[in-house]
C-alpha cells in the first residue's frame, strides 16, 4: 500500500472527503456531510470522518488538495485546485473515454470539455443564479412537499405535459405552489421541474457542444429524473458515476496523489 | 495546478501622475458654467466636435470610471433606480439617470459626481442603447439632444458607406447644432489644432504599447487603460505629450534594465483582455491577477483609440471626413465590434503578444460586444489557447461576485498549466 492521500470538497451544501492509495488510486474511504456555516469546521469533521473509517489519523495522509467554494477555507490542505479541474480528473479516471462532464451541485453547475488526455479545454459556470442547481431542486422539493429522494419515482408517474417555465428558483417556487392550488398532480409537476432543470442545463451544454462520453458529477447526478431529462433533452446517453456526489473530492485526491510524484 | 507564489505589482511613477490631472479635467467640467463656459456630455468619438468650439466636455464611459474612482458608483446607480430606471439598463446610462435624479430630485449622491447640466447632449450611437439614452435624458433634462447613428459594420465592404452616412450627420446636424448652441461658426482651426496635439500623443502612446511584446512585459495592460484619458477626453491639452514623453521613457528605461511589471521576475501568465475595461473593479481583478503572476497585456477596446494615428491629419481638407475614416475605411476599428472582425484581431493579438489565455468581460448590463462565446471556442479550436468567461459589470457591484471570479480565473491558469506540461 501506498502513501494515503485526501481530497476535500467544501461545497455550498455539502462537504465531501475522499481519501485513495497515492500507489493504486485504490478508494480507501470517504465521507459526506453537510457544509453548515463554517467551511473550516465542515472540513475537519468531514475529514475526521473519513480518516475514522479508514483506521488514519490527520498525519497519515501524505498530501491534501482541497476544492470547491470553500476551497480556501481547509487549513490542513496543501494545495487548492478548483473544482472544475478536480471533476475532470475524476470523469476521466472513471471513465477513460470521458469528454463532456456535466456537473451540478449545491449553487453551480458547471459543464466541462476535456480532451482525450484528460486536459480541460473548455468550460462553462452558471452565473449568480441558482437555476438548475441543487439549491434548485431542494427549493421546489420543498414547495412540493415531498421528499427529494423520492422525487424521481414521483415523476415516473406523471401523465401530463406541464410546464415550469422559470429559471429563478424564487419564481419558479410560486410557480410550484401556484399548479398545486390549480390542481395539477405533483407527479406532473415533479417531472416539470426536471424538465424546467434540464433546459437551463442544454443551454450551457450548448455554449460549448455535446461531445460524447458525456458524464455527469455533483450531488444532482443522483435524481435519475434529471439525469433522464437530461438526456431527452440532449439526445445522448449520460454516464453516472456509482457516487456522483464525492466526484470533485475523487479528483482532488487522485490530483494529491499526482501532486507527490 | 496552480503553484501561488509571491507575486507583487511594480507599479509605474508615471502612471501616478494621471490622477491629479483627470481631477483637473473634472473639476474644470463642474466649474464650467460658474465661468459662463458651455457645457456638452457626449458619448462614442465624438466629442472633438464641442471641443472645437471651446465647450467644456464630458465623456460617458471616462464619468464611470470617475464616479468608481470616487467610490460613488452604487451611490448614483440608486438614484437612478430610485427615480424609475430598471436594475437591467446599461450601467454608464444609469449613472446618468441617477445623476440627473441628484439634480432634479435631490436623490442622495456624492457632490463630486454631479455635474452641470449641459447645454447640448450628443450621443454617439455605437450600440442601441445610446438610443434609450438619449431618450431618458431628454426626458428628465429637456435639453437638445444630438443622437449621431456610428452603426458597426458586418462586412469590410460596408465600412464606405457607413462611413459616408456618418459624416453627413455630423455636418449636417452635429456641427450646426453646436454652432447653434454656443452661437459661432465650426471653429475648424481648432479642431486642426486638437489634431495635432493628438496625432503626436497618439504616436507616442502606440510607441508605448510596443513594449507590450517584450517577455517579460514592463506595464500592465491596466497602465494602459487609465492612460487613455490623455488621448480620450483630454485630448488636445497640452499636458497630453510631455505625459507619453514621461511614459515611454519610463518603459525604455524598464525594458533596458530588464525591470518587470510583476516582481519578482515577470509574469506567468499573459492575457488578452476582452472588451471594456471594468473601472469600477480595476483593484479587484489585477490583485487576482498578480497573486497568480497573471498579467492582461492586451485587447481590443483599449487599443481601439488610436491604432493608427498616422492616419491622423491635421491638414486635411475635409477633417470631419478624416476625422470619421479613423474609425471606419482607414482605421478599420469599427470591425472590431462585430465578431468575425474582433476575431480576425484577437488571433492576431495572441500570435504577436504571446497570449496564453482570454479573459472575456461579458457585462451584465452591456450588450455592445457580441460573440465572446464563439470567439473563445474559436480561438481554443484553432490555436489551442482557452480563454474563460467573466461575468461581471462596469460599474454595478451588485452584479460582481468575487469567488465566481476567483474561480473562473483559478481554472483558466489551471487549463494553461495543464497545457504546457503536454
Amino acid at each position: 500500500m501506498g502513501a494515503a492521500v485526501a481530497g476535500v470538497d467544501i461545497g455550498s451544501i455539502f462537504t465531501k472527503v475522499v481519501i485513495i492509495d497515492a500507489e493504486s488510486y485504490d478508494i480507501i474511504s470517504f465521507s459526506i456531510m453537510r457544509s453548515g456555516a463554517s467551511h473550516e469546521n465542515a472540513s475537519r469533521s468531514a475529514t475526521k470522518d473519513a480518516l475514522r473509517a479508514a483506521g488514519m489519523s490527520l498525519e497519515d495522509l501524505a498530501y491534501v488538495v482541497s476544492t470547491g467554494y470553500g476551497r480556501s477555507r481547509v487549513p490542513f490542505a496543501d494545495r487548492q485546485i478548483t473544482e472544475i479541474t478536480c471533476h475532470a480528473r475524476a470523469a476521466k479516471f472513471l471513465f477513460p473515454d470521458a469528454h463532456t462532464i456535466i456537473d451540478i451541485g449545491g449553487q453551480d453547475s458547471k459543464v466541462i470539455r476535456i480532451d482525450a488526455a484528460g486536459r480541460v479545454t473548455n468550460f462553462v459556470m452558471n452565473d449568480r443564479c441558482a437555476a438548475g442547481t441543487g439549491r434548485f431542486l431542494e427549493v421546489m422539493a420543498e414547495a412540493l412537499e415531498v421528499d427529494l429522494g423520492k422525487m424521481t419515482e414521483l415523476s415516473l408517474r406523471a401523465t401530463k405535459n406541464i410546464e415550469v417555465s422559470s429559471v429563478c428558483a424564487v419564481f419558479a417556487e410560486s410557480e410550484v405552489i401556484s399548479l398545486i392550488a390549480s390542481g395539477h398532480e405533483k407527479a406532473d409537476i415533479a417531472a416539470a421541474i426536471f424538465r424546467a432543470i434540464a433546459r437551463r442545463i442544454t443551454g450551457m451544454v450548448g455554449q460549448l457542444g455535446v461531445q460524447e462520453r458525456v458524464v455527469m458529477t455533483g450531488g444532482v447526478a443522483k435524481n435519475e429524473g434529471v439525469v433522464r431529462a437530461l438526456e431527452e433533452r440532449l439526445n445522448v446517453k449520460i454516464t453516472v458515476p456509482e457516487e456522483p456526489q464525492i466526484a470533485g473530492a475523487l479528483g482532488a485526491a487522485l490530483l494529491a496523489a499526482e501532486s507527490l510524484k | 495546478m496552480v503553484e501561488k507564489k509571491e507575486y507583487k505589482l511594480n507599479r509605474l511613477e508615471t502612471t501616478k501622475l494621471i490622477g491629479p490631472m483627470v481631477d483637473k479635467h473634472w473639476a474644470e467640467l463642474r466649474e464650467a458654467k460658474e465661468h459662463g463656459e458651455k457645457v456638452a456630455w457626449c458619448s462614442g468619438p465624438l466629442f472633438i466636435f464641442p471641443y472645437a468650439m471651446g465647450m467644456k466636455c464630458h465623456f460617458m464611459a471616462g464619468y464611470a470610471a470617475y464616479c468608481a474612482g470616487r467610490k460613488a458608483g452604487d451611490q448614483v446607480l440608486e438614484a437612478a433606480e430610485a427615480d424609475g430606471e430598471l436594475m437591467d439598463t446599461c450601467s454608464y446610462h444609469r449613472l446618468h439617470t441617477g445623476m440627473a435624479a441628484a439634480i432634479l430630485r435631490g436623490r442622495p449622491v456624492r457632490k463630486e459626481v454631479i455635474l452641470p447640466i449641459p447645454d447640448l447632449l450628443i450621443t454617439g450611437r455605437l450600440c442601441t442603447e445610446m438610443a434609450h439614452y438619449a431618450e431618458a435624458l431628454y426626458r428628465r433634462l429637456k435639453i437638445p439632444v444630438v443622437a449621431v447613428d456610428i452603426p458597426p459594420p458586418r462586412r469590410k465592404e460596408d465600412l464606405p458607406r457607413l462611413e459616408r452616412f456618418v459624416v453627413r450627420q455630423i455636418k449636417e446636424s452635429l456641427i450646426p447644432a453646436l454652432e447653434k448652441v454656443c452661437g459661432k461658426e465650426f471653429d475648424e482651426e481648432e479642431m486642426r489644432r486638437i489634431l495635432r496635439v493628438l496625432k503626436k500623443a497618439t504616436t507616442l502612446r502606440n510607441q508605448c504599447w510596443e513594449f507590450f511584446k517584450l517577455k517579460p512585459t514592463p506595464w500592465t495592460l491596466w497602465d494602459y487603460g487609465v492612460s487613455i484619458a490623455p488621448v480620450f477626453y483630454m485630448m488636445g491639452k497640452p499636458e497630453t505629450v510631455p505625459y507619453y514623453e514621461k511614459l515611454l521613457a519610463e518603459l525604455k528605461e524598464r525594458a533596458a534594465k530588464k525591470i518587470p511589471a510583476i516582481l519578482p521576475d515577470g509574469e506567468k501568465y499573459r492575457l488578452y483582455w476582452d472588451a471594456w475595461l471594468p473601472w469600477a473593479f480595476l483593484g479587484m481583478f489585477i490583485r487576482k491577477f498578480v497573486s497568480y503572476g497573471a498579467v492582461p497585456i492586451c485587447g481590443r477596446y483599449p487599443w481601439e483609440f488610436f491604432p493608427h494615428p498616422e492616419y491622423i491629419d491635421p491638414d486635411a481638407d475635409d477633417i470631419v471626413k478624416n476625422w470619421v475614416e479613423l474609425y471606419y475605411t482607414k482605421g478599420h476599428q469599427a470591425m472590431v465590434m462585430m465578431t468575425e472582425g474582433a476575431l480576425e484581431q484577437i488571433m492576431e493579438l495572441v500570435e504577436e503578444y504571446s497570449i496564453d489565455g482570454l479573459v472575456m468581460f461579458a457585462s451584465k448590463t452591456c450588450r455592445a460586444w457580441v460573440g465572446q462565446r464563439e470567439i473563445v471556442n474559436e480561438i481554443e479550436r484553432r490555436l489551442g489557447v482557452p480563454g474563460v468567461i467573466i461575468e461581471a459589470d462596469m460599474v454595478d457591484s451588485r452584479m460582481v461576485s468575487e469567488a465566481q471570479i476567483e474561480t473562473r480565473l483559478q481554472a483558466l491558469f489551471e487549463t494553461i498549466d495543464a497545457r504546457r506540461r503536454r
